[in-house]
């Protein structure tokens, strides 16, 4: 099986996010760099899937130089090959996020550079951990006419394509058969990631790692939506104090944990 | 000389058929030895070479081959009996060599030592007193191995119980030969049952055990100069030990110097509560290796002869490094297994993968996010590191973000305030790597060596102090690796300085303290501690101190790898301590002080108090510290 996974470079959690002068994005001087989670999930289930059928892990990353760090990272933890579309503009850039490629013009740029490598599958998070649109995989889906489903947490190869298991609310799952070529967006969680070596990383260095621009894949940016303001959450903390006997309390808590914060 | 002494009556004509039987048999016992040695030494020297050997400075090696191998210091002191015997059969041997040669030149008319003759006489008697001495030791160690039979000994041994018959027959004819008066044929037929016996030993020694006599004084000269030290990878192919080819000479040398007397294993921890690492069986396993596969197979190390589960067992605590009578480094080969399966990615285990994927993302071997440690210094009002002032207070991942490593850190605060030491703690901090580099994971420690380091540099540290023995150790000595780290010093160290500054609250308590294994055995600080624990009372000692400090079982990663099979070291080591009759156990390493918190908690009521030194220091401070 031939397998493309998209992967983004998103800021590290621990990395202290500081809203940017101009409002519309994050200041990204001193921000440490880590792959998406999700993405990281995505990259995971394909090489399971290529150990268990062989075939072909390729890593896709859209974004500028750092982003190599993470491709290497994919490569070291097992990809074959890698293609990194070298695009400056996307992330901060002076005017905002979004500037010149929406998640619209990032699926293009990911569609122009998969046609020609006509996988079986694409793989990618179905979300990134910093703008969090869930909108990519789906739009690329429909770019390369090719079927998907979302919020994938397992995937099983059959005679006929895919058995995937995907994630619904409230505990709840489906079970869909799918044809291949497909694109899948995974859901993270499904399967334990493994952890980097320093094998790997010394392989790593030997793989193929091509490097590719928009113009040359034909795409323009020509965003349709743009990013206005972003802000940080305002914290809201409240107390409330439950009187009464113990037995009391703890019925109104019970009660609270039902109807308010759902949770029980 | 008094004429009243013996003298040692010696053939002194051979026939020429004696001559060439004689000569026949000693080719033939060489070529017996030989025949099996030969392809010994040659597995050792075909073993890849050590990359980080350095036969200078010498002096080191002189005194540890003088203290360990001339004087038996080590075999003595942790042995005490049987220590002694075998350094009675030892001495005898050195003694033995003059007179061995003298035995057989006599043959030829060469003898050169006249047993009548003064010197002669002197050397022959000074000879006999060693032979008696000899005698009995040998005695005495058949009855261990044969009759008391300690279990670390392992399975009988013919061979060994063969050897022992042959020395002490070889002394046996030697003292005979004082009591023969007339010459003839009882002198000449002791001569020969000696020969034969000293010609039959020969080629038993490397066929037994006994091959420590021939390699372990190497061993103890070409050790590796420091304890536990990890050796460096060398090249883009070498991930530790994954195969024969990975082995290196002192690591092939030291396979076939084992002894076997299983000191390590009655040392080791894992193996004390049941687990299945056997520190002498993973060196014995690697001389097995190599007499099938041979010290440049590619079969991989852990199958047949080591298993992955006993590697990852090990708590890296060096009882049984520290232990070692012939110079073996347990603590290297074993870390070796571990990088072997880790870089090549093999090892699976769902507490190490989430260990280091919490480390490839975070900063903490806790997996957590590291605004808690912004907050805990916030809250404590720790003032930031600028490089003005004396001290780097290390938190570490215990002291940063472990609620009883917090309390152990804000005692030592309270401490340096007292005492006008100027301090600050860095922004940001990673872990040291102290887990992954135990555990095998090269990659991960050189990313996190080197992030810190970097950023120690940005913040002009010059001295660093911590609470955790296990930053000591990883910043000072495996970090070298990837630069020049900074001066570090443990906590125990920079309050025993100030100890008499600071207030004793005596209130009658009896304390015992803790040694860990970061701190006694490889750092070699045992006084301080205590010196600070006495602060809050009368000391008392464990049955097992010192550098036979039993481990709390938290070293080497496993602090972080689940459950245990087995009975949990912590729990046997608190029951130990709990049995000295103290009111406070003192600790000096937040991961100790963690393990012992949950075996004394699973203990129930009447538990003694736990407390880092830290803590007994500030009690006698006022408490806003001032």
């Amino acid at each position: 099986m031939k397998i493309v996974v998209a992967i983004k470079q998103v800021p590290d959690r621990d990395a202290p996010v500081r809203i940017a002068a101009d409002g519309k994005w994050i200041e990204e001087r001193e921000l440490q760099w880590a792959m998406n989670e999700p993405d990281a999930y995505a990259l995971e289930e394909a090489l399971q899937l290529k150990e268990k059928h062989g075939g072909e892990v390729i890593v896709l990353s859209a974004g500028p130089e750092r982003v190599g760090s993470t491709i290497r990272e994919a490569l070291a933890k097992g990809a074959d090959r890698a293609i990194h579309i070298v695009c400056d503009d996307l992330g901060a850039g002076a005017g905002g996020g979004l500037r010149n490629f929406d998640a619209l013009g990032v699926a293009r740029l990911l569609a122009e550079a998969i046609k020609p490598e006509s996988p079986d599958l694409v793989l990618t998070g179905l979300q990134s951990e910093d703008l969090g649109l869930c909108q990519t995989g789906v739009i690329l889906a429909e770019l390369l006419g090719l079927p998907h489903a979302t919020l994938i947490l397992h995937v099983e190869k059959t005679d006929a394509g895919l058995k995937v298991k995907r994630e619904l609310e409230e505990g709840w799952f489906q079970s869909i058969e799918m044809p291949l070529p497909a694109v899948l967006a995974m859901q993270s969680g499904g399967n334990k990631l493994r952890y980097a070596t320093l094998m790997g990383i010394k392989r790593a260095k030997t793989k193929e790692l091509r490097a590719v621009n928009a113009a040359e894949l034909g795409v323009e940016a020509a965003p349709v939506a743009t990013l206005e303001q972003i802000s940080a959450p305002k914290k809201q903390k409240s107390t409330q104090m439950l009187g009464g006997s113990a037995k009391e309390a703890a019925t109104a808590l019970v009660e609270k944990l039902k109807t308010e914060a759902r949770v029980l | 000389m008094p004429p009243s002494l013996p003298i040692l009556a010696e053939p002194t004509l051979f026939s020429l058929p004696e001559m060439l039987l004689f000569t026949a048999l000693v080719f033939t016992s060489a070529w017996l030895f030989w025949r099996r040695f030969g392809p010994i030494l040659g597995r050792i020297l075909q073993s890849k070479k050590d990359p980080d050997f350095h036969l200078f400075p010498i002096g080191k090696r002189v005194w540890d081959f003088a203290w360990e191998v001339l004087l038996q210091a080590r075999v003595i002191r942790e042995r005490p009996l049987a220590g002694v015997a075998h350094a009675l059969v030892f001495w005898s041997f050195c003694v033995f060599g003059l007179v061995t040669l003298n035995h057989c030149a006599v043959v030829f008319g060469l003898g050169f030592l006249d047993p009548a003759g003064r010197v002669g006489r002197l050397y022959f008697d000074f000879a006999a007193i060693f032979a008696v001495g000899c005698a009995v030791g040998i005695l005495g160690l058949l009855v261990r191995r044969f009759l008391v039979r300690p279990k670390w000994l392992g399975e009988l041994s013919w061979g060994s119980g063969l050897v022992a018959l042959l020395i002490f027959a070889l002394m046996a004819t030697y003292l005979a030969a004082f009591f023969v008066t007339t010459p003839g044929g009882a002198v000449q037929a002791l001569w020969w049952v000696h020969t034969i016996t000293l010609l039959a030993f020969l080629p038993l020694i490397p066929h037994t055990k006994h091959l420590h006599l021939v390699l372990s004084p190497f061993t103890v000269f070409l050790s590796r100069g420091s304890f536990a030290h990890i050796p460096p990878l060398s090249g883009d192919e070498d991930f530790g030990l994954v195969a024969g080819k990975d082995l290196t000479r002192l690591v092939s040398l030291q396979a076939y110097s084992c002894v076997e007397c299983g000191r390590c294993m009655e040392h080791c921890p894992a193996n004390a509560t049941g687990k299945e690492l056997n520190p002498k069986e993973i060196v014995l396993g690697l001389r097995g290796y190599l007499n099938e596969f041979g010290p440049q197979s590619e079969e991989a190390l852990l199958g047949k002869y080591e298993s992955q589960r006993a590697a990852f067992e090990c708590t890296t605590c060096g009882a049984c490094e520290f232990q070692c009578p012939v110079g073996i480094e347990h603590v290297p080969i074993l870390v070796g297994l571990r990088r072997g399966a880790v870089n090549t990615g093999t090892w699976e285990n769902d507490y190490g993968s989430k260990l280091f994927l919490a480390l490839e993302r975070g900063s903490n071997a806790l997996g957590m996010s590291a605004a808690e440690r912004d907050k805990f210094v916030e809250k404590s009002a720790l003032p930031i590191f600028d490089g003005t002032q004396e001290y780097c207070l290390w938190l570490g991942c215990m002291g940063a973000y472990d609620p009883r490593g917090r309390q152990i850190v804000l005692a030592l605060v309270r401490v340096m305030r007292h005492l006008g030491a100027s301090f600050g703690v860095l922004r940001k901090e990673k872990c040291t790597g102290d887990p992954v580099r135990r555990l095998g994971n090269d990659l991960l420690f050189q990313q996190l060596a080197e992030a810190n380091l970097e950023a120690l540099t940005q913040n002009r540290v010059k001295k660093i102090i911590t609470i955790c023995p296990h930053c000591v150790r990883t910043i000072q000595e495996d970090w070298k690796e990837f630069g020049t780290p900074p001066e570090v010093e443990h906590h125990s160290e920079f309050l025993a300085r100030f100890a008499s500054q600071l207030p004793s609250v005596r209130d009658e308590k009896k304390i015992v303290f803790h040694d860990p294994c970061y701190l006694g055995r490889y750092r070699n600080v045992y006084d301080e501690p205590r010196q600070v624990a006495a602060l809050a009372g009368e000391l008392v000692e464990a049955p097992r101190s010192h550098e036979r400090s039993f481990c709390c079982g938290a070293g080497g990663g496993l602090a972080f790898l689940g459950e245990e099979t087995g009975e949990r070291v912590s729990h046997v080591r608190v029951e130990e301590l709990v049995a000295t009759g103290a009111d406070v156990v003192a600790a000096a390493c937040p991961f100790c002080n963690t393990m012992f918190q949950d075996a004394l908690a699973a203990r129930g009521d009447s538990a003694p108090e736990l407390m880092d030194i830290a803590q007994i220091a500030a009690r006698g401070l006022p408490e806003d510290g001032t």
